[in-house]
């Protein structure tokens, strides 16, 4: 699986972080992401089409999702204290919480089941609470407040009313021996009714055990629900899709990747959609400098990331597996801080690789970026045609960034950056003569590319446009001319 | 009655001089006359505070004493050391080392004990809180030299608690109680919009010149430096975030800088902690000290008996203190004012 540092790199932390719940049920599972594994696809079904039957109904169904949002908002995580309530230690503070959450249930109830109902939302049931909250508000005033009446007991009755009397008195005595004496007995109906409270506390508990699972299993729902809203949302801004499960082929279309596409809209730039078909095997995409090869293999390790941490994918349309592993092997500085080479630390990382994907249970998706860079171009070229080679026969999806000549051919498919092939190089060379600093001219180019992947046709060997691209950019004469 | 001179204040906070001075005394006065008064209150403390033996000097302290219907902000633990019959309507969820602080209703009269919230944000929240449950007025019980701290800046209203522990010497009593109330009841400053104090600059002091362009003091130079500095001479008036102490009121004042009209503004009044001397001398030079939150100091109250074993005149005291002061002053005890 991916290193934190992966995650963040490929953009995956970036939509995490976006994720807004209500309650810290539903924080919980953003924070503990659970990754689903190859052959829990059913559950994953079912929960990414709950997203969708929420973000397709969110405008309509707005005032009810709101109001889902608020009753869940003033939750506090009280987990642990459900789950000891055997032990029939809970302090006030604890059973007033207690009795929130259930109170909750009760209002959330009815709202749930519309939505449900109208949404068709299956597989989040949130009941109300009703008969565990019958003992913990016997008279049923509903209040969200924890207040142990006087009729639960007649021992307490009893302490209360000499303890008001002797308050009673109290606030008209003056005399200091009297009050004294008054506020000796008042002491003592106080700890009459303090052990009464304790004991009352207690046995409460003990009332509640049969409710702990129904209560617990609330929660989850409640954590559920609020985290499915969420993804929802997130799903509604970048445009998710519902994702079609393949038993191994990948085929995406317009895939986004919030991060960049982020980045670049505040340069007012756009992000070019990603749009990629990659079969069992080894894909390869080549391309310009400067062209997003890097991005586009990104921005599917994202999508593909997502789809197991139980989101909708970012693209017009996705057709995955839902993979075992998802691995990328780049240029990692902590290997390079553990005192390898960058070379050494991506032999050492794709080894890794290959073995943990041996070990995991069903297909992996394996992502090579730019392999072998970092070594003299005649073995590199080697070393990526042999790897390759190597991973056209394993039963995972690989696909390969590379500059490297002849290795297109060696794969199940090919795409290419289309990159500068189009572009009218004396037109956009005027127009960076026209402004001023070469740091323009980068954004010139950029404004140019066409970052778009295609299909390559026939011709396998990798475009030529470096060489173009220092000429933009001005690089000095007397060595361009020497190229 | 010292409900007089709270009237239409619906936030109030009591700080003493020293522990000791009285100040629970006070309170407890003020819940009984309130309570007389049919008006509902909201209590809390900064930290904790009503002990029913003062944990510092092991003399006994009077518990606080409150009536059925008042609300109260305390820690979790603070529960067990009550007497009160409770109902829990609120959890902040703020941590305290005594637990989490709760809103609780009384449903009887009984003793509580107070450790509220301490930061300045918090207290300010509860005071809302507090009126949404229906009190008509909170009061926060002020700790130990907490005075320095926040209780004044979130309230309307000020009560200021000194008496004989503070020190032998009544004249010490006098003036230093003098002088804090009068850093206390500062002007408001009027250099500065609010929207350019709450400008986020990295610096401790902001400027304002003649011709009102604001603009941060480098942290690389002192007060002292920049107001004897050419390039600073079109400053009138400054601002600090944060205390202003003699360490940087002492070199101004050796500097030779012209003084006379500066203002020269702080949060509020706890925020000058500099010596009557150096105050004394920047009002001679004209400086004009002043507030972003003025406090009202609504009364002053002394208490002739020092927890310490000696006493002092009730009626000298009283008399001493009321011609110290332009505010109100009672004495604990005495029920006629």
């Amino acid at each position: 699986m991916m290193t934190f540092a992966q995650q963040e790199n490929i953009g995956f932390r970036y939509v995490i972080n976006k994720l807004e719940c209500s309650s810290p049920y539903g924080q919980a599972r953003v924070n503990r992401l659970r990754f689903f594994d190859a052959d829990e696809a059913e559950e994953l079904e079912l929960q990414l089409r709950n997203i969708c039957a929420v973000r397709d109904t969110l405008a309509e169904l707005s005032f009810h999702y709101g109001r889902l949002e608020r009753l869940m908002m003033p939750m506090k995580d009280i987990r642990r204290s459900v789950m000891n309530l055997e032990e029939a230690q809970l302090s006030e503070l604890e059973l007033f919480e207690l009795k929130r959450f259930l109170l909750q249930t009760e209002l959330i109830y009815p709202v749930l089941e519309e939505v449900k109902a109208k949404a068709h939302i299956q597989g989040i049931d949130i009941p109300a609470q009703t008969e565990a909250l019958k003992l913990m508000d016997p008279e049923g005033n509903r209040a969200a407040t924890f207040f142990i009446s006087d009729n639960a007991s007649d021992e307490l009755k009893a302490a209360r009313r000499l303890k008001k009397e002797l308050e009673e008195k109290l606030r008209r005595e003056n005399d200091p021996d009297a009050r004294a004496k008054l506020t000796a007995e008042r002491s003592l109906a106080a700890g009459r009714e303090d052990a009464e409270e304790r004991r009352i506390r207690k046995e409460l508990c003990i009332k509640l055990v049969p409710y702990k699972n129904g209560i617990l299993s609330c929660m989850d729902n409640v954590a559920e629900l609020d985290f499915t809203i969420a993804r929802a949302k997130l799903a509604e801004a970048y445009s998710g899709v519902m994702p079609e499960f393949s038993d191994g082929a990948v085929m995406m279309e317009d895939m986004i990747n919030p991060r960049v596409a982020d980045a670049l809209f505040e340069r007012d730039r756009r992000f070019t959609p990603v749009s990629l078909e990659a079969p069992v095997g080894a894909t390869v995409i080549t391309g310009a400098n400067m062209g997003g090869k890097s991005v586009a293999l990104k921005t599917l390790a994202l999508n593909a990331m997502l789809v197991k941490a139980g989101m909708l994918p970012f693209a017009k349309k996705a057709k995955l597996p839902l993979f075992g592993g998802i691995f990328i092997v780049s240029e990692d500085l902590e290997d390079i801080d553990r005192g390898l080479s960058s070379f050494g630390a991506e032999i050492v990382q794709f080894n890794e690789t290959i073995a943990q994907a041996a070990e995991t249970k069903g297909i992996s998706l394996i992502l090579l970026d730019e392999f072998a860079r970092g070594t003299n171009p005649e073995e590199g070229a080697m070393i990526v045609r042999a790897v390759t080679r190597y991973l056209d026969r394993q039963r995972s999806v690989s696909v390969l960034t590379t500059h490297y000549d002849g290795v297109a051919g060696l794969a199940s498919a090919h795409f290419e950056v289309k990159g500068l092939k189009d572009m009218d190089m004396e037109a956009v060379a005027r127009e960076i003569a026209a402004s001023s600093g070469s740091k323009k001219g980068a954004d010139i180019i950029a404004s140019h590319m066409n970052y778009g992947l295609y299909r390559a046709q026939g011709d396998e060997s990798c475009p030529r446009d470096a060489r173009n691209i220092c000429a933009l950019l001005s690089l000095k004469d007397e060595i361009l001319n020497d190229i | 009655m010292l409900r007089e001179y709270i009237q239409n204040v619906h936030s109030l906070s009591i700080i003493g001089m020293c522990k000791n001075a009285g100040k629970t005394t006070v309170l407890n006065r003020l819940i009984a006359e309130l309570n007389e008064a049919d008006v509902r209150l909201g209590l809390t403390s900064i930290g904790r505070d009503g002990e029913s033996v003062d944990l510092v000097t092991r003399t006994a302290k009077p518990g606080i004493y409150i009536y059925e219907n008042t609300l109260v902000a305390t820690a979790e633990d603070m529960f067990r050391l009550s007497d009160i019959t409770r109902e829990i309507v609120y959890s902040t969820g703020w941590p305290t080392p005594l637990g989490e602080v709760a809103i609780v209703r009384a449903r009887s009269d009984g003793s509580v004990q107070l450790a509220g919230p301490s930061m300045t944000s918090q207290l300010s929240e509860l005071m809302g809180l507090f009126a949404s449950f229906g009190a008509q007025l909170s009061i926060i019980d002020g700790a130990l030299s907490r005075k320095t701290l926040c209780a004044p800046a979130v309230c309307e209203a000020t009560i200021l608690c000194t008496g004989a522990s503070y020190s032998r010497d009544i004249n010490a009593v006098i003036d230093d109680t003098a002088f804090s109330a009068e850093l206390l009841t500062l002007p408001k400053q009027n250099s500065f919009t609010d929207a350019q104090l709450d400008a986020e600059l990295a610096c401790k002091v902001r400027f304002r010149r003649e011709n009102g362009a604001v603009e941060p003091m480098p942290d690389d130079i002192t007060l002292a430096q920049a107001l004897t500095s050419r390039e600073y001479a079109g400053v009138e008036s400054a601002y600090v975030s944060g205390a202003v102490t003699d360490a940087m009121i002492k070199p101004v004042l050796m500097g030779g800088a012209k003084l006379k009209g500066f203002e020269l503004s702080v949060e509020d009044g706890s925020k000058l902690i500099i010596s009557r001397s150096s105050y004394e001398k920047l009002m001679i030079r004209g400086v004009r000290l002043a507030v972003r939150r003025p406090v009202r100091l609504a009364a002053i109250t002394v208490n002739p008996v020092s927890a310490y074993g000696f006493d002092m005149d009730r009626k000298l005291l009283l008399e001493r203190m009321r011609a110290a002061v332009r505010v109100p002053v009672v004495d604990v005890e005495s029920e006629e004012d």
